[in-house]
């Protein structure tokens, strides 16, 4: 097991992999679902008194799931390379869970994925990052 | 320069989110120049194990992107008064567009966050700028939008129904 540094400690639950589909030819599309249980350590100070999950951490959960669920076998070696766009648009509380529904499209040196993220309320944000594969750096 | 003490009095983030240490310079209005020490003592390294090896030890890129955004948070409270954070009106991250990971970040860098105001708006602000190491960027921002709405809004209300834990519009941060 490698060391994962990260702020966030939710396990990742993969509901589908990032597999092209062969006879469409559609892009690969991946499913993951996290709960961000009470004891997320960035709720502490995130707000005292008023947790709520920073919107940075949704763009972790997106990154966390890619990592799990790279296209390839063996499964892609992803470097964030950038954050294209962010669109933050309702809150995530303790105890919440949220689903990352992910497209995966090959550009020329990685991936770009385009993700949405719904919550117990609703849309929770928007998150399109870039991915490098190969070396790190 | 600005103590410690005063960048926890213009944020509301606290351990293990306040994620900036001192600042270096700052002009009202237009810029700001951060600073903050990446270490080992964070949680997010918590479960490092003995066989850890550098690779493994990078900053989440993730806090590299909070961390200047709080940068920029500082910027934006001095547009306001001073007093509970969480009173008033708060900033909220609206979103980000082509923010770049350059050179990954290891415990022992002291992150240089340099931000700028590209467009000041009644209830936004709009910032750009990078993040150094030793005089290298390790991050740049091309636009980091932070808006302002009063904190009530984004209060969990204090009534029973189910509905009502949702705060309007943006996610805060």
């Amino acid at each position: 097991m490698p060391t994962v540094v990260s702020p966030v400690r939710a396990p990742v639950h993969v509901l589908a992999e990032a597999v092209a589909d062969p006879t469409t030819g559609a892009a690969p599309r991946s499913v993951t679902s996290l709960v961000l249980e009470t004891q997320e350590p960035v709720f502490r100070g995130h707000y005292p008194g008023f947790p709520i999950f920073p919107g940075v951490c949704l763009i972790e959960c997106v990154h966390r799931s890619c990592l799990t669920t790279a296209p390839g076998t063996p499964r892609a070696v992803l470097t964030l390379a950038a954050v294209e766009s962010t669109r933050f648009l309702g809150a995530v509380f303790p105890g919440d869970r949220i689903v990352i529904e992910s497209t995966w499209t090959a550009i020329s040196d990685g991936w770009r994925v385009t993700a949405r993220i719904r919550g117990d309320r609703g849309d929770v944000a928007a998150v399109r990052l870039r991915y490098h594969t190969g070396e790190a750096g | 320069m600005t103590s410690t003490w005063t960048v926890a009095h213009r944020l509301p983030h606290r351990y293990p989110m306040l994620l900036v240490d001192r600042v270096v310079t700052a002009v009202p209005g237009s810029e700001i120049v951060a600073l903050k020490a990446v270490t080992t003592n964070e949680p997010w390294y918590a479960e490092v194990s003995g066989d850890a090896r550098d690779g493994d030890l990078a900053y989440p890129a993730v806090l590299l992107m909070e961390s200047w955004a709080q940068s920029a948070g500082i910027l934006a409270a001095s547009r306001s008064s001073d007093g509970d954070p969480l009173s008033g009106d708060v900033m909220l991250f609206g979103g980000a567009t082509e923010v770049r990971f350059l050179h990954p970040v290891l415990p022992g860098d002291v992150l240089e966050h340099r931000v700028r105001v590209v467009r000041l708006l009644s209830d936004t602000m709009i910032f750009e700028g990078e993040c150094l190491v030793a005089g290298r960027p390790v991050m740049t921002v091309e636009r980091m939008v932070m808006a302002f709405r009063p904190a009530q809004t984004l209060r969990p209300a204090p009534s029973t129904t189910s509905d009502s834990g949702s705060p309007a519009g943006t996610q805060e941060d």
